[in-house]
């Protein structure tokens, strides 16, 4: 029955989707209830980072990549189809009893370029700060970098951690500890800093107000396939908007238009 | 260690005239076959070794020969691909779960072959082999969720680092030390022991004077043999290290190593990150190759001295 | 009495040595089993992962487990047999030998990891067999291949010369005398060499990652991919989704390697007594 990497003829029974760790709350939850009221259809979804997912995609061995980046230069050639499914905030997230809440773009830069290395720098307490990044798989990494560091290189020295939960579990276990998330998996354990004066929230995400935003893609290639291209419809319906991906911590890709963004 | 076969294949080749000439050729077929099989592991290594080679030789068009073994940074996004921080990693680690590791491996095999009842020995040999059986993500695990808050408390740190990374990789190492140990230690000829002992000498006197030196080969190669397993090792490593591509900033301070950077950089890399990547491989493979020879090399050594 | 007390005290030394391994391993085992043995439910082996935060079962990740470590055993069996065959019965200490030898040692010794690279460089890049078991258990024979021909090879050099002298002195041949009288009394310790190599496939992460994939998927064919448990074990405590279900699946991977290691020493002192 499992026709994997087969495309020459015959329908295919699975799709095959590839990429972010960030998107997998989406991919597989909506994966699942997909194959559940879909007999004899699988989505197979694997999080190998956004690059691996617009690599693979545009060599044909997934059905959908997912990232959680806009294309870079070199990946625009490949003739990809970009349908935009999410938009999710990047948290900057530091120890629940820090008293620092409230950081300006140039600290929180100056913080992860190695420039500022002890809280009592930005009003906190006289504290060594902890720096945890992601690996540079990572298309959090990517938008962080994007966003807050205006390119001004992270600092070698910080602690990579290649999977999200981990630099979560880690920044509420150390006291001086920084590091960023997606909102969608800030818990209580740790604590979500506001930039310059903004808290990372639905409501200052749709407005424009919290800077470290960006938007979740699905690539896929023309020759998309039936089954596919009705996964994505379905992603996109308000079934998995509203619930799936209001319940992971993002924001329905609808909320702007909503807005009249 | 020879003598059997021989006598085996005289057998045989007396016994072969009185063949059928089909027996024969079905004798010489299987033999043939079996010696395919052999060949396989040749194969095998040659295969990986051609398929690496493959795929990573272009280091030395780009980055270039030069930039690669001795680049002091590796960095995807600036696109420099030099090993040297990683080797550096590979070092600290090694070195640390060595000293660590060894002597503990040791003074259990010793513990195993001199000292220990029949009944303590029949508890602590399985618990040395059952080390060896588990999984290196439960060691990594185990490192993640116990070690590294403890060594977050002691060097005032995160907890992923040098120190981290030792401990757990000098657990996973005794099992391949003492194990080798116990053997060198168990070939030691029985009358040297009890001469020693005739002599008045303690049972320490015993192991220090003489025991270990006639066993030294021996320990040397499962050292070495040990260490090929630390510099080898991978997720566990990955699990703890913090796998920053910096030069050693003491043990606190988060590392990375050779097969570290490539678990983290393989899903994403592309272009010549990805022959880098490959380029680290042929490194780790040449380097257990290396390890591999220099233990046959100090067998041998040792025979003809005996 | 200086080299009394000398004797005394490192005599101490050493016994804590042994001390430490014991307790080392106990830690392990007694944490693992501690936190996991409540998400122990027929539930958690039995069915999927589903959810944002991986709740439910590990049931695909132990099919995709025990089918790439089943698969790659039948490719090895034959060929890691056959060439131990080779080296005890029939090869002449050579050259040829040598070469045979360094190559099984340095398989042995060759970084999980770089086996995981060149698996995906062969079976996936060259070969296209995508992330699957066939993938995942053709890269887990290289490296089971030495563990088994070493195990099978001291096998059959533990079997009495004088087994042999009696099947010849009959006039059997030399294969029916390896078939017939040599590999039967070695297949107890054969045996226990193929379930330690299990064990270390089952084991087995970085090798696996690389060819059979991440994807929660039970497989049917060889050629569909798969997550193993240990690849799922990674993969949960570094999202750090769902610790539980980690130590759940650790238990259940330390639970079968305890059995593999259990039943390889079983048969070991089973066969002992025989003989004894």
């Amino acid at each position: 029955m499992a026709l994997t990497g087969c495309t020459a003829g015959g329908e295919r029974q699975e799709v095959i989707v590839t990429g972010s760790t960030t998107l997998l709350p989406i991919t597989e939850v909506s994966g699942e209830m997909y194959t559940e009221s879909h007999d004899g259809i699988a989505i197979l979804v694997s999080g190998m980072g956004s690059s691996a997912g617009i690599e693979s995609v545009s060599k044909g061995s997934s059905d959908i990549g997912t990232s959680s980046r806009e294309l870079k230069d070199a990946e625009l050639e490949l003739g990809l189809e970009d349908t935009p499914v999410a938009y999710d905030a990047i948290a900057v997230i530091v120890h629940p009893d820090n008293p620092v809440s409230d950081l300006s773009t140039l600290e929180v830069r100056s913080i992860f370029a190695g420039v500022i290395t002890n809280w009592s720098e930005v009003g906190g307490p006289d504290l060594p700060i902890g720096l945890v990044n992601r690996d540079e798989a990572s298309g959090t990494r990517e938008a962080f970098s994007k966003i807050i560091m205006d390119d001004a290189q992270f600092d070698r020295g910080a602690v990579v951690l290649p999977g999200t939960g981990q630099v979560r579990s880690v920044i509420a276990d150390v006291q001086g500890a920084i590091g960023y998330i997606s909102l969608g998996f800030v818990t209580d354990d740790v604590k979500a800093v506001a930039i310059d004066g903004v808290e990372p929230s639905e409501a200052t995400v749709v407005s424009g107000a919290y800077p470290v935003q960006r938007v979740l893609h699905f690539f896929t290639k023309e020759d998309l396939s039936d089954i596919a291209r009705d996964y994505i419809a379905y992603v996109l319906s308000p079934e998995v908007q509203d619930t799936i991906v209001r319940d992971a911590g993002f924001i329905p890709i609808t909320a702007k238009e909503a807005v009249g963004d | 260690m020879t003598e059997p076969e021989q006598a085996g294949s005289e057998r045989v080749n007396g016994g072969l005239k009185m063949m059928s000439r089909a027996t024969y050729v079905r004798e010489a077929l299987l033999k043939n076959l079996f010696l395919l099989c052999a060949i396989v592991a040749v194969a095998a290594v040659a295969l990986i070794f051609v398929f690496t080679i493959a795929r990573g030789w272009e280091v030395v068009k780009d980055p270039g020969l030069a930039a690669f073994l001795g680049g002091a940074e590796w960095s995807s996004t600036l696109g420099r691909f030099g090993i040297l921080p990683l080797v550096a990693g590979t070092l600290a680690i090694t070195l640390g779960s060595l000293v660590l590791g060894a002597p503990l491996a040791i003074g259990t095999a010793i513990f195993l072959s001199e000292i220990a009842s029949p009944r303590m020995r029949s508890i602590v040999r399985p618990a040395v082999e059952m080390l060896a059986g588990v999984p290196s993500v439960v060691y990594g695990f185990f490192g993640l969720v116990i070690l590294r808050p403890i060594v977050a408390e002691i060097t005032g740190g995160m907890g992923f680092g040098t120190l981290t990374a030792s401990v757990i990789l000098a657990v996973m190492i005794v099992p391949t030390i003492a194990t080798l140990t116990e053997d060198a230690l168990g070939s030691v000829p029985s009358g040297i022991r009890e001469a020693s002992y005739a002599m008045g000498a303690t049972t320490w006197q015993t192991i220090y004077k003489v025991l270990l030196p006639a066993a030294k080969i021996g320990i040397i190669d499962a050292t070495i043999l040990g260490m090929g397993r630390a510099i080898g090792e991978t997720m566990a490593v990955v699990m703890v290290a913090g796998n920053a591509p910096q030069f050693f900033k003491g043990l606190g301070a988060p590392i990375a190593t050779l097969t570290s950077q490539i678990v983290i950089d393989m899903s994403y890399a592309t272009g010549t990150h990805k022959t880098a990547l490959f380029g680290l491989a042929i490194i780790l493979f040449l380097i257990s190759m290396g390890l591999v020879a220099l233990v046959r090399a100090l067998s041998r050594l040792n025979e003809k001295k005996a | 009495m200086g080299k009394r007390w000398t004797n005394r005290i490192a005599l101490g030394v050493l016994w804590l040595c042994g001390l430490t391994t014991v307790v080392v391993l106990g830690a392990v085992i007694v944490y693992v089993f501690v936190r996991g043995i409540g998400q122990i439910t027929p539930e958690f082996i039995f069915t999927a992962p589903h959810g944002v935060n991986a709740e439910g079962g590990i049931g695909p990740t132990i099919v995709a487990t025990i089918y790439v470590t089943g698969l790659a055993m039948l490719i090895v069996t034959p060929i890691a047999v056959l060439a131990a065959v080779y080296l005890a019965e029939y090869a002449v200490q050579g050259r040829l030998v040598n070469i045979i030898r360094f190559a099984a040692d340095t398989l042995a010794s060759v970084p999980s990891i770089v086996m995981g690279l060149f698996g995906f460089a062969l079976f996936y890049e060259a070969m296209g067999l995508g992330f699957s078991v066939l993938s995942g258990a053709l890269a887990l024979s290289f490296l089971m291949l030495p563990i088994v021909m070493r195990a099978t090879e001291e096998a059959i050099r533990a079997v009495p010369r004088f087994i042999r002298w009696g099947s010849y002195g009959l006039g059997a041949s030399k294969w029916q005398t390896v078939s017939k009288i040599v590999l039967p009394s070695a297949m107890p310790r054969i045996l226990t060499g193929l379930i330690l190599a299990m064990g270390r496939a089952v084991g087995e992460t970085a090798v696996v990652i690389f060819t059979m994939g991440q994807a929660i998927y039970t497989p049917i064919s060889p050629l569909d991919p798969g997550r193993s448990m240990t690849v799922h074990l990674y993969t949960l405590a570094m999202e750090g989704i769902n610790m539980d279900a980690a130590y759940g699946t650790a238990l259940l991977l330390m639970v079968m390697i305890l059995l593999f290691n259990v039943s390889a020493r079983w048969l070991a002192a089973r066969n002992r007594r025989l003989k004894g």
